[in-house]
């Protein structure tokens, strides 16, 4: 089988498949159904400073070709996650990236420095979560904001940090500039778009916190733009996800410049997805006789693109 | 324990039991072997991406001799619809078994099965199993009318059945839970099992409460991963600072382990 290395921030995989914050919990949950350690890296459901109870229900509403969900980051806080969770995940010999979610700029920088030494080998802002009042996205989509906390969080931790960006905006790439400048080593993208479905039968909202974040392969084609545009406009790797369901769906991310992909929701649809995409994605290298998959990264857009014409 | 799985099956027979309900049942020997009362299955829906997201079944009913395991569905939505559309032989992907079922651990082996609608699809194989331990049963199925009334002849099989129905075209007219408080004067049980809308869990509760008499509760609800992932079909814990998950917590209770808001 071909290999497909890469290096992320800093972090190295032994494949580029990821799993997207919030649709994995802590990797324990899927044990029972595959092996885990077969993925590049972990990504936590997202971990606040202290416990939280998360929003009411319902907190799902299925959608055509997707879901909305409406979480409200239900997690048992970051000292609960060291203490007992991370040494499990740990013991899977795959890097473990924390999704960390402030409700305040000052809760991010106190989030990091927690994790700092903690074991884990990268932290992921959550500066896009639609389902929060505070922070998540509301700090997320002005840029000025965003950079402030990423600034201040670089500056707490030695660990990489990857920025999980709202797709919520008007000018994504213009976003991605800031935080890049701002010292983010990665960006991952895209958070959920908002959305709101409404009961007829009940006559009222169909979640209980009113709005949701949509996901699944409905917003593929929104994700494949953002990851396009910010791709050509910042320099550092891109973790591309939205409605990735096959190895086929993963190549759109990567061949529009992500370095490496997330499965989310498609692993609600089949638990087995991510695994399907690794494999497919090694089957399509052997079949193309590629080389360096890397090759294949922001291919359709770089010039002197040695696959033009041959990626159908 | 149990061996979660995800599985190609096929399906062995399906069978119209009324105007909206159905009885699928699927050649799945893995998790025939498996299958605990209680405990349900996420049934893949559709053969594209949309619908999205599987469907939780209760597991009705286990064949272990011939590997099959049948499910009890009503036909709410485009998932369910296509479940419905499913014939003998094509195939249908199903993760499981999931979650924790019913308890039935105890000396004095009597008990009390409450059942509204389509809440009898877990207590069937319930029902089997208790049997099998010689325990004494008495099963109470109610419905808005007759024809909403579901397996009661399976049921006779393990017990005592006692029914109600709205209009009163069969057994008792009232609701299942005028039928429980009456049983409830009349006979002492050692446990109560129920699974029905939020009011009868929320009745069977408080009797439960008042009595004295330890109650489960198999709870429905929307749910995403099945695996206790995502956090996305929980339900109000005793503790109000805790939301419990339905598919990895339960989806079997006890009545004074959850607050029911129906």
């Amino acid at each position: 089988m071909a290999d497909l290395p890469v290096q992320i921030a800093g972090i190295g995989m032994k494949n580029p498949v990821l799993v997207a914050s919030g649709t994995f919990g802590y990797g324990a949950e899927y044990r029972p159904v595959f092996d885990v350690s077969r993925l590049g890296a972990l990504v936590t459901k997202g971990l606040t400073l202290k416990p939280c109870a998360g929003n009411p229900a319902p907190r799902l509403w299925e959608t055509p070709a997707g879901l909305l969900n409406a979480i409200g980051l239900q997690n048992p806080g970051v000292d609960v996650f060291i203490s007992d969770i991370l040494p499990v995940m740990r013991s899977y010999g795959v890097p473990v990236i924390a999704n960390i979610a402030g409700f305040t700029g000052e809760e991010f920088v106190a989030l990091a420095e927690r994790l700092d030494g903690s074991g884990v080998d990268g932290l992921e802002l959550n500066i896009s979560c639609p389902n929060v009042k505070a922070g998540g996205m509301a700090l997320g989509a002005d840029p000025c904001l965003a950079a402030s906390v990423v600034a201040a969080v670089v500056r707490a931790t030695s660990l990489p940090v990857i920025v999980k960006l709202t797709p919520n905006v008007t000018d994504i790439a213009g976003l991605a500039r800031e935080v890049v400048a701002a010292g983010a080593a990665a960006l991952s993208l895209i958070n959920t778009l908002l959305g709101l479905a409404i009961d007829v039968d009940a006559g009222k909202p169909a979640l209980g916190n009113v709005t949701g974040g949509l996901s699944g392969p409905a917003i593929r084609p929104v994700a494949v733009r953002a990851v396009w545009q910010v791709a050509q406009s910042v320099d550092v790797p891109i973790i591309g996800m939205g409605g990735i369901c096959t190895g086929r769906d993963a190549l759109e991310f990567i061949l529009a410049g992500a370095s490496a992909v997330a499965v989310g929701s498609a692993l609600f649809h089949d638990p087995l997805a991510a695994v399907k995409v690794i494999k497919e994605l090694e089957r399509y290298c052997e079949r193309k006789e590629i080389g360096d998959w890397r090759s294949l990264i922001g291919a359709a857009w770089k010039r002197g693109n040695s696959l033009a014409g041959e990626v159908r | 324990m149990s061996k979660t799985g995800e599985y190609s099956t096929r399906v062995v027979e399906h069978l119209v039991l009324s105007r909206d309900v159905f009885r699928l049942t699927l050649e799945a020997p893995k998790l025939a072997a498996a299958a605990r009362p209680g405990q349900f299955a996420m049934l893949g829906c559709g053969s594209g991406f949309d619908p999205f997201l599987r469907r939780p079944l209760s597991i009705h009913r286990v064949q272990g001799v011939s590997g099959t395991v049948s499910f009890l569905c009503r036909v709410r939505g485009r998932g369910t619809e296509w479940l419905a559309s499913r014939r003998q032989g094509e195939a249908v992907s199903l993760l499981g078994p999931l979650g924790r079922g019913f308890r039935y651990e105890g000396n004095s082996k009597r008990a009390l099965l409450v059942s509204a609608g389509i809440g009898v699809a877990p207590l069937l194989f319930l029902a089997e199993t208790l049997m099998g331990l010689n325990w004494t049963i008495t099963i109470l199925i109610g419905a808005r009318t007759r024809k909403g009334i579901l397996c009661r002849s399976d049921f006779e099989r393990y017990g005592r059945v006692l029914v109600s129905t709205d209009d009163g075209s069969a057994g008792r007219r009232g609701s299942v839970v005028d039928l429980l408080r009456k049983v409830f004067d009349k006979d002492s049980y050692a446990q109560i099992y129920a699974c029905g809308p939020q009011p009868v869990l929320g009745a069977v509760s408080q009797l439960s409460a008042d009595k004295g008499i330890p109650a489960q509760l198999s709870l429905e609800e929307r749910m995403a991963c099945g695996l206790g992932a995502c956090m996305g079909c929980v339900c109000q814990g005793a503790d109000p600072s805790r939301m419990v998950r339905v598919c990895a917590d339960g989806p079997v209770f006890d009545a004074s382990e959850v607050i029911l808001n129906g």
